[in-house]
């Protein structure tokens, strides 16, 4: 008996190894360094083909005229037929974002709804001339194991392109399938410097500011505001998305004479308030804080730092906060805990009365109001201006000379220029080929002022890692 | 040196919340000779309860009995109908049956309200945040020899030796308690005596369950929110506390819960670049490994007899 | 009892309903990855994983009655082992798979140690502990050099830029076909639908690898033993069964089975982290339970069973958050909840069972399948027997082991 079974053994392991040695074969030659830079017909221009409507409605593109743009090459994708196939009639985007779970669907749901209140406007100015756009958002609960189902849900339900996805480990998750099946993985909803990689993964963008310019922002305003050199402690998220701002500001420590004390984390599942770890950077009173705590764990961050310099009189470090958190919502919900803050921006604070009468935002906070969505207005712009992004890539490409097809929308989308409805005034959203492939790279400081709600802008609006 | 102190208390603090989760372990042991893996859900459930209280206007100190009671009956109810019917099958049974327990509780509070931090505004919560028993604001400290003891960690820990004496005279001073102890030691000699021994398991469960609704409320009120997972780290420290002073010993399962209050805080503040906060559950992990493997019955608890 | 049909073992019918059954399953494995989506295919593989987890589990918990609710941590071992050789050494991750099994069958016996002197639920404790540490380890600093931290494999440090997990385009030299002496059976390896089939395949080899070795430890004299210690551990001491030896070696193996499935998820995900699979933090070892006492505690197919149902129920469920989702029929019973009822399904379902049916749905079947078909055993000494055949076939009428 025993002898039959190990026979058996010993046959199948045999031949799985003799499997394993014949087969996996590693691709072809890897000759492609060519391949993404060669031009072709590609996108060459932008037009005001999306200017043609209503007057109330304000965009503005500026005219990019390049005799030669950069092009995808779709000879390297699964289906290179379908990748140039015309869209016609109905564009489906699909997304995926955290609309339930923990602290990050907290913070972030209501992103969704600004960004199909932005498909609405859009579909109900006619942006995209003859062409309806439809939008289905699926709920990932912020767990990047769910991703990759949800975005193959979508594609079997004809998602042309995708746009928004939300969370760094999220989108990692589906970059490598969409980037092989040539489908546009449009305004990531994070500011990982991975979306920048367009050589390797050229149907990737993102939306917002890299988090290693956010981190530099802030270690030159830090340097500003200690010129004689000073102490940082770091606290943020045990994930990939804290770990790159962590990583960015560690580097640029000596440089701005930044001397780190300590380094503190928090789980990104945990909703708890981390006492033990403030108890900790309150040991060391450092002069600042640098914190990237995820979505709502913002909130019990600042209300333990807060209970902290109570209990710590003397003690009044400077906070800065990842800009993700950077919504009077949110911030709000922290009450006096929050003020005096430091984080930033490229987007005009909508929450603050004094920028109602700026018209594109009154047309904005008009719109919302309209759905029924004033209370999330400020957290909703980001979804607002990826949507409105995405659909002014949709109409670029939609007048080049391919027509709308998903390899002239990647085209028009790393050959684009901008101006959102919401951005602080000098932003430009900008993405040339392989030179300039992160769009948002301007970031102004701000600091929070828990009485009135609102931000003021500390200094100008940086532009110089603009590229 | 006030580092120290200052660790101490907070430890101290931290660990009356597991006291609360393993005296309800400890209870249920003593009565039925089970460990009750849904302890940490019956907590939630009630928890969740005190908020849905909280969102009809009542003030936290009368939802708290409201949400004791409510504990009281769901205790009693899942004794009567899921373990008692069980229970002469084998352990392994009522342990299916109390995990089974433990994730239908779970869902059941999805189900009801959803998965996601209460309250929260964007579904319409009235309340800011979850409502604390003690005053938790900025400034609600006392500060003696440089030792910060914040007003609702002090209120916790004193909540825990209320809870722990009123315990202490009901099982020694009341003849309920009596009865309870008799069944604890000998379930068939208690029938024969006459105690109605199916009672006495029911109140247990049901006390177990109210005592673990206040351990509940108060880690929501510290959380200053109630979510789903609240409750999952906080059982195994909780049975990492029962374990450590004796399953069948309610003194030694607050003292078992303080001293890993402590030891938790310490060595993470202490060996900071080591365990820090990764690794807080490692410490729990080794306790309860180095209990089980040293001394089994804990530091009060008395030792089995297997008869053979 | 009466039955409806009497067969004879060994006899024509008896082969031909094994003939059928054989079939009927060749056929459905057969069917997936040929007839159906990504997405379809993407589920089974979930539960195919299920199912060999759960039949790990099973050695462990189902015959030799040791409680563990800390499978996951194996399963961990499992992914991280290959999320590391593959991503920071560059191996093939086919050579990952006996590394594994092996890290992880130390592991096992490791584990196993403290539970000769710890029994019954504190066993259950301690591994509980293990599930929750398990985690909190792979996103430990001090580790980070070795399993990423936070941010898990593939790292940007790592010392393989291309890793054998993307078989995606020829730019980057990735695996795009799998080759066995120049043939490449799944085409173009980028498409999702051949992707999938890819995957899925490894993790039916998976299965069945895992099936066959606890086949072989269960008809074994260690499965005796395994049974013996679980009815009365006294008495299989008494008997000379080495408590200590036995409970190593089946915790390692069970162990090390388990890893198995962790690789393929590490595989089929292309990167390991405590947030990216989630059958490595405790929700999975609690999964891995639910998935063995519905399938069938103590037998070698509940799992089988019980995996396909779990995961049917969990993704047919899966959007009735939203009451649109659910057929009308259905409405009034589901509508009201605000996530999906799969988790109340299960909870309710092992509850009742325990009732019921302890031995879960394969015990039902045990039970209950002698009343439509009785197999006349041949009696023993038959002319033109072999032993070894009687051995083989399977107790149609006769539980294997009683689970109290």
């Amino acid at each position: 008996m025993k002898q039959r079974k190990k026979t058996w053994a010993a046959a199948l392991t045999a031949g799985a190894l003799l499997l394993a040695a014949c087969g996996g074969d590693d691709g072809g030659s890897a000759d492609t360094t060519a391949a993404a830079v060669e031009t072709t017909e590609g996108a060459t221009e932008t037009t005001e083909g999306g200017s043609t409507e209503t007057t109330e409605v304000v965009t503005d593109s500026t005219e990019l005229a390049m005799p030669e743009g950069w092009a995808v090459d779709t000879s390297l994708c699964v289906d290179p037929d379908a990748a140039n196939a015309p869209i016609e009639g109905t564009i489906k985007i699909g997304s995926v974002m955290p609309l339930s779970g923990g602290p990050a669907a907290a913070a972030f749901a209501p992103v969704k709804d600004g960004f199909e209140a932005y498909i609405k406007y859009a579909n109900e100015n006619n942006l995209l001339d003859g062409v309806t756009i439809e939008v289905a958002i699926e709920d990932d609960q912020f767990n990047a194991e769910l991703t990759p189902g949800a975005v193959s849900k979508l594609i079997d339900s004809g998602s042309h392109i995708f746009s928004g996805i939300i969370g760094t480990a999220n989108n990692a998750a589906v970059r490598g399938t969409l980037n092989d099946n040539c489908i546009p993985q449009l305004a990531n909803l994070t500011g990982s410097p991975d979306w920048g990689e367009a050589a390797d993964y050229p149907w990737t963008t993102g939306q917002l500011a890299p988090y290693t310019v956010e981190s530099q922002i802030y270690a030159a305003q830090i340097a500003e505001l200690y010129p004689d050199g000073a102490t940082v402690s770091l606290f943020h998220v045990n994930n990939e998305f804290g770990q790159v701002y962590v990583d960015a500001f560690t580097e640029l420590a000596d440089e701005y004479g930044i001397t780190i004390v300590s380094e503190e984390t928090v789980e990104a599942t945990d909703s708890a308030p981390p006492v033990a770890q403030i108890t900790n950077i309150a040991t060391e009173a450092p002069d600042v804080i640098m914190a990237v705590p995820l979505g709502n764990q913002c909130v019990s961050f600042l209300t333990e730092v807060d209970k902290a310099k109570a209990a710590n009189s003397g003690w009044a470090p400077a906070v800065f906060l990842t800009n993700t958190c950077a919504s009077s919502r949110i911030l709000g919900a922290s009450g006096a805990a929050a003020n005096g803050l430091y984080t930033s921006n490229n987007l005009i604070d909508v929450a603050d009365p004094a920028n109602a009468e700026v018209p594109t935002v009154a047309e904005y906070l008009a719109f919302m109001a309209a759905e029924g969505k004033s209370e999330i207005v400020s957290i909703a712009t980001a979804g607002w201006t990826a949507a409105e992004v995405t659909v002014a890539v949709l109409i670029q490409a939609a007048a080049s000379p391919e027509g709308l097809t998903q390899a002239s929308i990647i085209n028009a989308a790393r050959n684009f220029t901008y101006v959102p409805m919401l951005g602080i005034d000098g932003v430009v959203f900008k993405m040339m080929g392989e030179e300039d492939t992160f769009i948002a790279e301007s970031l102004i400081v701000r600091q929070y002022n828990a009485a009135t709600a609102t931000f003021t802008d500390i200094g100008e609006l940086i532009t110089e890692f603009e590229s | 040196m006030e580092l120290f102190f200052q660790r101490l208390i907070d430890g101290l603090a931290q660990g009356s919340v597991y006291s609360l989760i393993a005296l309800g372990l400890v209870i249920i042991y003593r009565g039925t000779g089970h460990l009750n893996f849904a302890q940490g859900e019956m907590a939630l459930f009630c928890a969740y309860c005190v908020y849905q209280f909280g969102e009809w206007g009542i003030h936290v100190w009368i939802a708290l009995p409201m949400g004791m009671a409510v504990g009281f009956m769901l205790g009693a109810l899942a004794e009567v109908t899921l373990v008692r019917p069980i229970s002469n099958k084998s352990p392994f049974a009522v342990f299916i049956v109390t995990l089974g327990l433990f994730t239908f509780l779970n869902w059941l509070d999805g189900a009801i309200w959803g998965n996601q931090n209460l309250p929260n505004s964007g579904v319409g919560s009235k309340q800011q945040s979850y409502p604390s028993l003690f005053p938790n604001a900025r400034d609600d400290f006392w500060q003696p020899f440089g030792v910060t003891i914040r007003y609702d960690r002090a209120g916790i820990l004193l909540l825990v030796l209320v809870i722990t004496a009123l315990l202490f005279l009901l099982f020694n001073k009341t003849k309920f308690g009596l009865a309870m102890r008799a069944v604890a030691s000998n379930t068939e000699s208690a029938k024969l005596a006459g105690i109605r021994t199916n009672t006495v398991l029911m109140v247990s469960w049901g006390l177990a369950a109210a005592i673990g609704a206040v351990g509940g409320v108060v880690i929501a009120g510290l959380n200053s929110n109630v979510n789903l997972g609240l409750m999952f780290t906080v059982f195994i420290y909780g049975s990492a506390a029962a374990t450590l002073g004796g399953f069948d010993s309610p003194g030694g399962a607050v003292l078992g819960g303080l001293i890993i209050g402590v030891v938790e805080n310490m060595s993470s503040g202490y060996a900071q670049k080591w365990i820090g906060q990764d690794m807080k559950l490692a410490v729990a992990f080794v306790v309860i490994l180095a209990v089980l493997l040293i001394k089994p019955s804990g530091l009060f608890g008395t030792a089995k007899v297997e008869r053979v | 009892m009466k039955s409806l049909f009497t067969i004879r073992e060994g006899g024509v019918a008896s082969w031909v309903i094994r003939l059928v059954t054989a079939a009927a399953v060749f056929l459905v494995v057969l069917w997936v990855p040929t007839r159906t989506g990504a997405g379809t295919i993407l589920t089974v593989i979930e539960a195919l994983v299920l199912m060999s987890a759960a039949m790990s589990l099973n050695l462990l918990l189902g015959y030799t009655g040791l409680i563990s609710i800390g499978h996951s941590a194996f399963l961990g071992m499992g992914a991280y082992t290959t999320g590391i050789l593959v991503s920071r050494y560059g191996w093939s991750p086919w050579l990952t798979f006996p590394v594994a099994f092996v890290l992880s069958f130390i592991l096992g016996v490791i584990v196993s140690f403290p539970s000769s002197r710890i029994k019954g639920v504190y066993l259950a404790l301690v591994t509980l502990a293990l599930a929750l540490v398990f985690p909190q380890l792979a996103t430990w600093k001090k580790l980070s050099w070795l399993t990423g931290g936070g941010a898990g494999l593939p790292a940007q440090d790592a010392q393989v830029a291309e890793t054998g997990f993307n078989i995606g385009a020829q730019a980057r030299g990735q695996m795009q076909f799998f080759e066995i002496f120049d043939w490449g059976p799944f085409g173009d390896l980028r498409k999702p639908d051949n992707k999938a089939a890819f995957f899925y395949w490894i993790a039916v080899v998976v299965v069945v690898v895992v099936y066959l070795v606890c086949r072989g430890l269960v008809k074994s004299r260690v499965g005796r033993s395994m049974v013996a210690i679980r009815d009365n551990e006294t008495a299989a001491a008494v008997m000379g069964i080495n408590l200590v030896a036995t409970k190593a070696f089946v915790f390692g193996i069970s162990a090390g089975l388990c890893a198995l499935p962790g690789c393929v998820t590490a595989i089929k995900t292309g990167g390991v982290s405590p947030e990216g699979i989630q059958s490595l933090t405790v929700r999975g070892a609690i999964t891995f339970l639910i998935v063995m006492v519905i399938g069938g505690a103590g037998s070698l197919w509940g799992p089988i069973i019980g995996g396909g149902i779990y995961v049917f129920v969990t993704d047919k469920t899966g959007s009735w958050a939203s009451d649109d989702s659910i057929p009308g029929v259905l409405r009034p019973f589901f509508g009201w909840a605000k996530i999906s009822p799969s988790d109340g399904i299960f909870a309710v379902l092992l509850i009742l069972l325990m009732f019921v049916a302890p031995r879960g749905l394969a015990g039902v079947w045990k039970q209950y399948s002698p009343m439509v078909v009785r197999v006349l055993r041949r009696p023993a000494g038959a002319v033109g027997v072999a032993p070894v055949a009687l051995a083989v076939t399977p107790n149609i009428n006769h539980p294997e082991g009683e689970m109290q």
